[in-house]
């Protein structure tokens, strides 16, 4: 990781994600391998002198102590100056907006404020690197939408290292500089959030971040793009790729990359099976048969002609398309989100 | 770099940390685990001496089967009566929001701080055809069996462990899962039958091994019951070690019962793990008649009543005593005065110790879950608090002495050491469990902030767990200072307050000092208790 | 067949107001999301429903029925927990089996009636696991079956999705409708997720601080949200102040803080009112002229950009552009914005500032 870097750690629950920020914070020693901060072994160093702060999902707040005493826990440790002690109280007061409530306790704040609270204290204590584990977990759908814009400035503004775990594929596109996929205790991708968006390395990280539709098949031509005929006979476009001719593949598309039109030609014919109206898009599933279900997210005002069971058809463009290697489990095991 | 710094720095180190936690557990093993036990090795050393002199001596082990055999009745009755009203009790206490409850919370504990020779006493007048010079008006005098007696005498004491266990429990089994059972369809009664009761198993398992315990082990109650009904002949185990003198026959009694103890409770661990509660079968219509309506509150008014009249006027029916009957004029009070001091004395010290090598250890099992050396130590912890303590007090007498008789300064100082021994198991769990509910990832977040070990402890698990802490030096207090068994067992020249209780009732028959010395030993008691919690609160307060 | 209507109902919890008399009725067989921040009483409105609390006034009604001291076990309901709270001393089966067992039915019919859920939900396959051994996405299935085999037609979830992984959230909840639907269930579900909400509804009733906001369909809510509070909370959304300079029927002009102005169709306030204008980002495009605002950052949404900017009277404005556009906006570029004038909505300026009028807790 680069200095002052945002990076998104990803994926499900039990992926191993918190054990690597337990890793680096020293507060698990792994079996096998180094933590390198700035080219200096980290291996022999206690969790106190890494300068790594970690701010674990429920915050941890101290409960017997005010929200100024939580936030000073850091500088009354490493005993600093008492006049730097209040500047750097009113500093972090003023930086997450809790000038008004210095002596409020733990339990009479609202999530977010304890989460901000949190958030000074980690920063107060002077903290090169901070590991954030599911931040904004405990909080409201909605509120976690508007904080993660002010969460990611203030890692920012402060130049500080940010490692941030979490299972929220859209928190980690909006937050992260980089997004690192974690599955099963393994990194499967490392880049930037359009990286991982547009160019998944795997099935799996194509369906986990934003959702996916999938089509097996063989690949039958190789030119500017490639085409993958399934069992059926049914040809689609994707990217070009480095599969054999006849090689058995899985083409994905994002399901906000499928496009779903009553006229015109299509890969698939099928029937729409629902629409669900989800405010900015809609979710359309639509069934072809004897070939599955196919799902695309279409903005919502380009809605208003298309019905339940309208007969349609599926398309999308070559260059949103990705031939994959089949999994060796079967498709199934790889796209499994738990 | 200030001293306190440097100190700081000096015990956070990872060497110095594992040396304190290898002292602590050889504290254990060599104060409290060895002595509990030692007097097993007897059997082996010294098999010839116990051959002739107490397995050929027929009678001698009739008088021993005998008393063994009560003791076990008595507990296990008594324990199935503790488990029969203990839990709708912790019903009330757990799930019932009423107004009062805190004082009912008081109540329970109360015969806890009460010494057990006071108890006997009191409840022995209370139930008892007591002798003609006896006299107490407001008596029931309708038990005349001793085995009775002491069986109401036993529940008295035990039944606030029982209630606190099975409440400590019910506290953590999630209420959405009977309401879950409940939006399934299930009368109230159904849900708490299928789905609380079954999720109870470790808290059952707990209960009843402190309340067998307690059972088995008490003796100065027992005495001062059985003394104050005049009955010569009834023995539980206890008060038979208490009363025997041959080392061999002390040493295969408490050898027998430790090992009956010890087996007994491994079956009931089992036994109510394995044990299957019926939940397939369901009686739809009964338990709905029973769930609504006229038949819990019934069983809310019995469990109160049961309290009130079974266990907390019994206790304290003695003071009534003081009023209808009048001074002997004999009594040396003076004796008494040394009593206390020893008691206080005693208690204090064995508290003390009990804080300093107690939570160190307790720390260490609670942060070292899966590995085996904590895991092991947290069952071997369990073992003084199973051993009737006065075997413990024997066993440690002849670990420490051989057997041969003490007195003086050495005398109190054994005695400390037998106190020690089953208080320190209280200390440490208390604070065990209340380590293991704080979220670990406070000291680590504090660790993180630049804390070290002992840093994160003093400011931020210390203040979380402070009233356990207190909780535990309350009961290690009040356990020691109430303890007769084990005091005797070790020396009979020492004279704490319990015994000398004990001595008037059964040597002298100056009841009414007894009466008076029982009063003045619990105000004296309740005053500390109240003074302790009453500083817990303001800290709370504070905080 | 159930219908559920709740009459003045009112909760306090001690000087706690949590509900403050609210009244609502949900038609059979239709799907219901009570929807609002934390604390704002859905918990406990759903609570009153399925029993478990007693409410301080008004009464609650099922098919007609006063539910007034009807136990829960009577009110023939089937209620999803959000901790799950599947039992843990018993199989995957068992738990499913506990509704028909308490009713003490054969036990052929138990276990019929079982299996029959537990393959809606696809965990035939797990039955004999105990719950412990399932991830958490298939134990929130298994109550779910567990609740279904009761035979209830009304379902109350109470946040159940909110345990889980984002992803398995974004599963289940369609399987959540189509289970529903295909039952033919009457369904409350409580949640403070708002696209949770519009994505399995027929209706979403808005909640805040005890009391109903307003109710509709998600695209109502979406579209042409009647509060300002909704307009916020339901999607994100460009919140402008400014003034009515001119009414005209389907053309009305509103001059925002900077004296820029924008048209809006449709604007009940009166000429001179404060107003606040609320444009979600879909529907804010750059162009040539219009609102002058300063672009302060960009963020990658998957298949658009959002371009978050500041306009001359530091009003913070939003507005997504496709993917492939991302690369012609930079942060510290100003750019003339335009709206979509059908898509603005124009509601009086609260009186407590608009701030605090969409405050999120």
């Amino acid at each position: 990781m680069r200095n002052g870097e945002y990076l998104c750690l990803l994926g499900p629950t039990g992926a191993g994600k918190t054990t690597i920020l337990r890793i680096i914070s020293g507060l698990t020693i792994p079996d096998q391998g180094n933590v390198i901060f700035d080219g200096i072994s980290m291996n022999k160093i206690e969790p106190e002198d890494r300068r790594a702060v970690m701010l674990s999902q429920s915050y941890a707040l101290f409960p017997q102590l005010t929200v100024a005493d939580n936030i000073l826990f850091g500088p009354d440790i490493r005993q600093y100056d008492q006049k730097v002690k209040q500047r750097t109280l009113a500093e972090m007061l003023d930086l997450v907006r809790l000038t008004h409530r210095p002596d409020a306790y733990p339990s009479e704040l609202s999530g977010g404020m304890m989460q901000r609270t949190a958030l000074a204290r980690a920063l107060a204590s002077g903290a090169s690197v901070l590991l954030l584990d599911e931040p904004l977990r405990a909080l409201d759908a909605r509120l976690r939408i508007s904080l993660r814009h002010e969460l990611r400035s203030l890692a920012k503004s402060m130049g500080i290292t940010t490692i941030h775990v979490t299972h929220d594929q859209d928190e980690a596109l909006v937050m992260a500089d980089r997004i690192a996929v974690i599955r099963e205790g393994r990194v499967v991708q490392v880049g930037t959030p359009g990286d991982v968006f547009d160019n998944p390395a795997s099935p799996f990280v194509a369906n986990f971040v934003g959702q996916s539709n999938f089509f097996i098949g063989t690949v039958e031509e190789k030119s500017e793009s490639t085409s993958v005929r399934g069992e059926l006979g049914h040809v689609v476009m994707a990217r070009p790729c480095d599969h054999k001719l006849g090689e058995k593949v899985v083409v994905g598309v994002k399901v906000g990359n499928t496009e779903v039109h009553k006229e015109g030609e299509g890969y698939f014919d099928g029937t729409v099976e629902r629409i669900l109206f989800e405010g900015r898009n809609i979710f359309l599933d639509v069934d072809v048969s004897d070939v599955g279900r196919f799902s695309a997210k279409i903005p919502s005002w380009r809605l208003g002609r298309l019905a339940v069971g309208d007969k349609v058809k599926i398309k999308w463009s070559a260059d949103k398309a990705i031939v994959f290697s089949m999994p060796l489990g079967g498709l199934e095991k790889e796209l499994r989100v738990e | 770099m200030s001293r306190l710094e440097r100190a700081t720095a000096f015990v956070s180190k990872p060497r110095i940390r594992n040396l304190w936690t290898l002292i602590v557990i050889v504290f254990f093993l060599a104060f409290v685990i060895t002595p509990t036990l030692f007097v097993l090795t007897y059997a082996f050393t010294n098999w010839d001496l116990i051959q002739t002199e107490v397995i050929q001596d027929p009678e001698m082990m009739s008088q021993i089967w005998t008393a063994i055999a009560n003791s076990f009745e008595i507990a296990a009755i008594v324990t199935l009566i503790d488990i029969l009203v203990g839990l709708p009790m912790a019903w009330i206490l757990v799930r019932k929001k009423f107004r009062g409850k805190e004082l009912l919370d008081t109540l329970i504990d109360m015969p806890l701080a009460v010494p057990t020779a006071a108890l006997g006493f009191s409840a022995a007048i209370f139930w008892g055809i007591t002798p003609a010079d006896l006299t107490n008006p407001l008596g029931l005098k309708i038990v005349s069996s001793p085995f009775l007696l002491i069986i109401l005498l036993h529940i008295i004491f035990s039944y606030p462990y029982m209630v606190r266990s099975l409440s400590a429990i019910l506290e953590q089994i999630d209420q959405t899962f009977e309401t879950a059972g409940q939006t399934l369809g299930a009368s109230k009664l159904t849900a708490v039958r299928t789905i609380t009761l079954p999720l109870f198993r470790a808290g059952l398992v707990t209960g009843i091994i402190l309340c067998f315990a307690r059972s088995l082990s008490e003796t100065g109650g027992t005495v001062a019951a059985l003394a104050t009904v005049a009955n010569t002949d009834f023995n539980t185990a206890p008060t038979l070690i208490d009363s025997l003198k041959s080392t061999p026959a002390l040493a295969f009694t408490s050898i027998v019962l430790i090992i009956l103890a010890l087996v007994l409770l491994v079956v009931v661990a089992i036994v109510v793990k394995k044990l299957h509660i019926p939940f397939r079968k369901v009686w739809p219509r009964p338990e709905k008649i029973l769930s609504r309506g006229l038949a819990p509150r019934l069983k809310d008014a019995t469990s109160v009543l049961f309290l009130v009249f079974i266990v907390l006027i019994p206790s304290f029916f003695v003071f009534t005593f003081v009023f209808t009957s009048s001074p002997s004029t004999t009594t040396d009070w003076s004796q008494f005065g040394q009593s206390l001091v020893n008691s206080f004395l005693i208690a204090g010290v064995v508290t003390v110790i009990d804080l300093a090598m107690g939570i160190p250890l307790a720390l260490y099992i609670a942060k070292n879950r899966s590995k085996w050396l904590p895991e092991t130590l947290d069952i071997l912890v369990n073992v003084p608090l199973i051993v009737p303590t006065v075997a413990l007090g024997f066993s440690l007498k002849l670990f420490w002495t051989g057997g041969t008789p003490v007195s003086g300064p050495f005398a109190i100082f054994l005695v400390m050491l037998a106190h020690i021994a089953f208080t320190y198991p209280l200390m440490v769990r208390n604070v065990t469990g209340a380590v293991e509910e704080i979220d670990p990832t406070y000291e680590e977040t504090a660790r993180t902030l630049g804390a070290k070990p002992i840093q994160g402890f003093k400011r931020v698990l210390f203040p979380m767990i402070k009233a356990s802490i207190l909780a535990g030096a309350i009961m290690a207090f009040t356990r020691s200072l109430g303890e007769t068994g084990a005091t005797r067992a070790v020396s009979t020249t020492v004279l704490t307050a319990p015994n000398y209780i004990v001595n008037l009732i059964k040597l002298e028959n100056d009841y009414y000092a007894a009466a008076l010395a029982c009063i003045i030993l619990i105000i004296i008691s309740y005053a500390l208790m109240l003074a302790l919690r009453y500083i817990t609160r303001r800290r709370k307060g504070v905080s | 067949m159930p219908e559920v209507s709740l009459s003045h109902i009112t909760m306090r919890f001690g000087k706690v107001v949590a509900v403050d008399e609210v009244d609502l009725t949900i038609a059979d067989g239709e799907y219901v999301t009570i929807l609002g921040p934390s604390g704002c009483g859905k918990t406990t409105l759903i609570r009153v429903v399925a029993g478990i609390l007693e409410p301080t006034q008004g009464e609650v009604r099922i098919n007609g029925k006063s539910m007034r001291g009807v136990p829960i076990e009577e009110r023939d309901l089937g209620y999803v927990f959000q901790n799950i709270a599947l039992f843990p001393h018993m199989t995957v089966k068992a738990n499913a089996a506990y509704g028909p067992t308490v009713k003490d039915l054969p036990m052929e019919e138990r276990e019929q009636v079982a299996k029959k859920y537990l393959e809606m939900v696809k965990l035939l396959d797990k039955m004999s696991m105990f719950p412990s051994e399932l991830c958490g996405g298939e134990q929130q299935k298994a109550s779910l079956a567990r609740a279904l085999a009761t035979g209830a037609k009304l379902l109350l979830l109470d946040e159940p999705l909110s345990a889980l992984d984002a992803r398995v959230r974004v599963d289940l909840r369609y399987e959540l409708r189509r289970i529903a639907k295909s039952l033919g269930l009457t369904v409350v579900h409580v949640t403070h997720d708002q696209e949770e909400a519009m994505s399995v509804s027929d209706r979403i009733v808005v909640m805040r601080a005890g009391g109903i906001v307003e109710s509709g369909t998600p695209e109502q809510l979406y579209t042409r949200p009647r509060d300002v509070f909704t307009a916020n909370f339901i999607g994100e959304t460009n919140l402008l102040e400014g003034w009515v300079k001119q009414r005209l029927p389907g053309k009305s002009t509103i001059e925002l803080r900077d004296n820029s102005l924008i048209e809006v169709e449709n604007c009940d306030p009166q000429v001179g009112e404060a107003v606040v204008v609320s444009v979600r980002p879909e529907f804010v495009f750059p162009f040539t002229d219009g609102l002058l605002s300063r672009i302060e950052y960009l963020t990658y949404m998957g298949t658009y950009w959002r371009v978050s900017s500041r306009s001359q009277s530091n009003d913070m404005v939003e507005f997504d552009v496709p993917s492939i556009e991302g690369k012609l906006y930079h942060p510290g570029q100003e750019v003339y914005l335009m709206f979509n004038r059908n898509a603005a909505v124009v509601y009086p300026r609260p009186k407590e500032g608009v701030t605090e009028a969409v405050k999120l807790e």
